[in-house]
């Protein structure tokens, strides 16, 4: 790119160097531009479109059918901002996301850290038992764990026997929160533990030796060394779970119960039931403004971070 | 030359059809089986001339009738599946074409003559229209049932564990079941109701003494308290996990459709279940959902698809479809051929005073879709 801004921009396009690049860099650009950015923009302009009548959206410009408003409106945005009922939804789907994010993070850590940890012979085979759920279908997969939580299953008997030993009136496992987020983090905790191997496997071991040597306990390896050199597995690992599960519909459909709607349920209601495509693309933007707000104040958090250490 | 006879491998996709149910959750098979057809189009188009394009529901034609129909017509039936009014809606506004009949829902049949995407059917090539039932003629989409002619219907109703709520002295025809604390708390965790803002407003609006079709915001407001107050004591929202939940005995009673409701009664019966399931048509009304055969302006042989929906007001024909989903049948001629279990059913085929009692539900236009489904968020976080 800074090629053309020299003198000799066009020459230097032309040459082979610059053309070859622009051959393997092109193709995926322009696939970018067709498939994210081109839909994205269509999202932008139908959020300030009416609804068609019988689904759609209204036409921009001329007459539409009868009982349809045509042109560009702020009555999506309005009906948006106009109570606090879309924004708890919001909230709730943002706790649901952390909570799967930290518990996935504290599963895969141990997990991830036993794997690099392993003799390089068994590495291969334990990366490939944690991407085996990847080799049956998703939903399957969710119907297995509705068998697995149903109300007469030996889990559901115990636990609430348990309870009972407590005193305390039994409980529903499936069709509930806790349902929903052992859902999310069954199917997301490979996007956790991979990135976490990834980085946890390249750290020089005898860092932890000179470590040791000055004097260091397991704890203090661990939580000085270790620790701070797998933030970028975190955080990227961190990434694939909160911004999938945040979007996610299909689990709050299964596994929730009477109170378990998510912004997924929430935007995918608007397309296949209510037909009201500007709003469903208006709650799609708000989604994408908090995920890249979020992703923001993540990255000036780690920006802030690695400038008070050096 | 018979297109039937140098076609062994039209059994192939007539084979796979047979898996599908109409809410099966595993869309593989479908999947594989709409690949296998897909497949076929060719060599079927290469070889038979003769081709009859039908874009219905999963499992809402027997096998036996398409295999007669094609033996009859000398021509091949091409089935697409949809499994909602909404995506066959959304597949035709994407551009699918070609398709010659189609069986929508009544308010999709609205939206398909508004759209003016149906072509007027020609009654002289229906010489059976006389068999159906008038009760099902002139409804309120097609008037003078210019472009429809009714194929099946399915009520909204109560599905039920009929041993447990003996035993818990409970009633079978009400909504109350469904919206009476009193009752609900014999009941806890064991209820489903479907995730549909239409469809379960209409119960509680029914419950409430309105029509299911009521605009007033209050009235919907009131049907939205109602609502809240009795979900606390429900399991979940379930569109198609209640057939089998039923079945397990996890749930006793379940809002949802006829057909499958005599499906989860059917397979509890089988699985030799030491309950009962039970369905009937709450006493305050409900909703009546009336799919009809309609003719699509990109089909190119409307010839044969009015042999088609002839073929299907034979009575005998008609019936064949009653007996193997248990789905209601508009068709007077048809009654003397469906079994009685299912003919004197009155959750399938209710007596006149009962069809009085139920209703169709009409399209809601946007501000009221929109305030709906605010209602339905609203009822949803509480």
């Amino acid at each position: 790119m800074r090629d053309f801004q020299t003198s000799g921009g066009l020459l230097r396009a032309l040459h082979p160097a610059t053309l070859t690049r622009w051959l393997v860099s092109g193709p995926p650009t322009a696939f970018m531009l067709l498939f994210f950015l081109a839909p994205s923009l269509i999202m932008v302009l139908a959020s300030f479109r009416f609804p068609g009548a019988f689904g759609g959206l209204a036409p921009l410009i001329g007459a539409g059918r009868a009982g349809e408003d045509t042109g560009l409106t702020l009555e999506n945005y309005q009906f948006f901002f106009s109570d606090w009922l879309y924004a708890e939804i919001f909230v709730k789907s943002l706790v649901v996301a952390l909570v799967s994010t930290l518990t996935c993070l504290v599963m895969a850590y141990p997990l991830a850290l036993l794997i690099a940890r392993s003799p390089k012979r068994h590495r291969d085979l334990m990366v490939l038992l944690v991407i085996l759920p990847f080799a049956s279908n998703f939903l399957i997969r969710v119907y297995a764990l509705m068998i697995l939580l149903g109300p007469q299953q030996a889990l559901a008997s115990a636990v609430n026997g348990l309870l009972a030993l407590f005193g305390v009136a039994p409980v529903n496992l499936l069709f509930s929160t806790f349902a929903v987020i052992v859902g999310m983090v069954y199917v997301h905790l490979p996007f956790m533990v991979l990135p976490l191997y990834t980085n946890l496997e390249k750290h020089d071991p005898s860092l932890l030796d000179a470590a040791q040597d000055l004097g260091a306990n397991g704890w203090q390896r661990f939580w000085r060394v270790t620790f701070p050199l797998s933030l970028p597995g975190i955080f990227s690992g961190s990434a694939l779970v909160f911004i999938p599960v945040l979007g996610m519909f299909a689990i709050p459909d299964l596994l929730g119960g009477t109170r378990d709607i998510l912004i997924g349920n929430l935007i995918k209601d608007q397309f296949l039931g209510t037909r009201d495509w500007p709003f469903g693309s208006m709650l799609s933007i708000m989604l994408t403004l908090v995920v890249l707000g979020l992703a923001g104040f993540a990255a000036r958090l780690g920006r802030r971070d690695r400038n008070e250490e050096t | 030359m018979s297109a039937g006879a140098v076609l062994p491998v039209g059994v192939l996709p007539g084979s796979t059809r047979r898996v599908q149910s109409r809410n099966s959750g595993l869309g593989a098979l479908q999947g594989l089986a709409l690949a296998l057809v897909l497949s076929m189009l060719p060599l079927l188009q290469a070889q038979a001339a003769d081709v009859l394009r039908l874009f219905n529901w999963n499992n809402y034609i027997s096998q036996d009738t398409l295999d007669r129909f094609e033996g009859v017509c000398h021509c091949r039936v091409l089935q697409d599946y949809y499994s909602d009014n909404e995506e066959m809606l959304a597949k035709l506004a994407a551009g699918a074409t070609g398709y010659d009949i189609i069986v929508p829902t009544g308010n999709a049949v609205e939206t398909l003559i508004r759209q003016e995407a149906l072509r007027p059917l020609d009654r002289k090539q229906l010489p059976h229209f006389g068999n159906l039932n008038p009760d099902f003629l002139k409804a309120f989409f097609d008037p003078g049932n210019r472009y429809s002619v009714p194929y099946a219907y399915t009520i909204t109703l109560l599905g039920y564990n009929q041993t447990r709520l003996d035993a818990l002295g409970l009633p079978h025809d009400t909504w109350a079941l469904l919206f009476e604390p009193r009752y609900l708390e014999k009941l806890k965790g064991r209820v489903t109701v479907l995730d549909s803002p239409r469809e379960l407003m209409a119960a509680a609006l029914r419950y409430l003494g309105y029509s299911a079709n009521d605009r007033d915001e209050t009235h919907w407001a009131r049907a939205r308290d109602l609502i809240i107050r009795a979900k606390p004591y429900w399991a979940s929202f379930s569109n198609s996990s209640y057939i089998k939940e039923l079945t397990l005995g996890n749930i006793w009673l379940a809002h949802g459709y006829s057909n499958d409701m005599f499906v989860a009664a059917q397979d509890a019966q089988k699985a030799g279940r030491a309950f009962k399931v039970g369905f009937s048509t709450p006493k305050e009304g409900a909703v009546l959902a009336l799919d009809s055969m309609v003719l699509h302006k990109s089909g190119p042989r409307p010839d044969l698809a009015l042999r088609f929906i002839d073929f299907m007001l034979d009575g005998h024909n008609s019936a064949e479809l009653t007996n193997l989903i248990g789905s209601g049948n508009p068709n007077a001629a048809a009654m003397q051929y469906i079994t009685p279990d299912i003919a004197n059913n009155r959750a399938i085929f209710p007596d006149s005073d009962g069809v009085r009692r139920l209703e169709m539900l009409r399209d809601l236009d946007r501000l009221q879709r929109r305030v709906l489904n605010r209602m339905w968020v609203e009822i949803k976080l509480r």
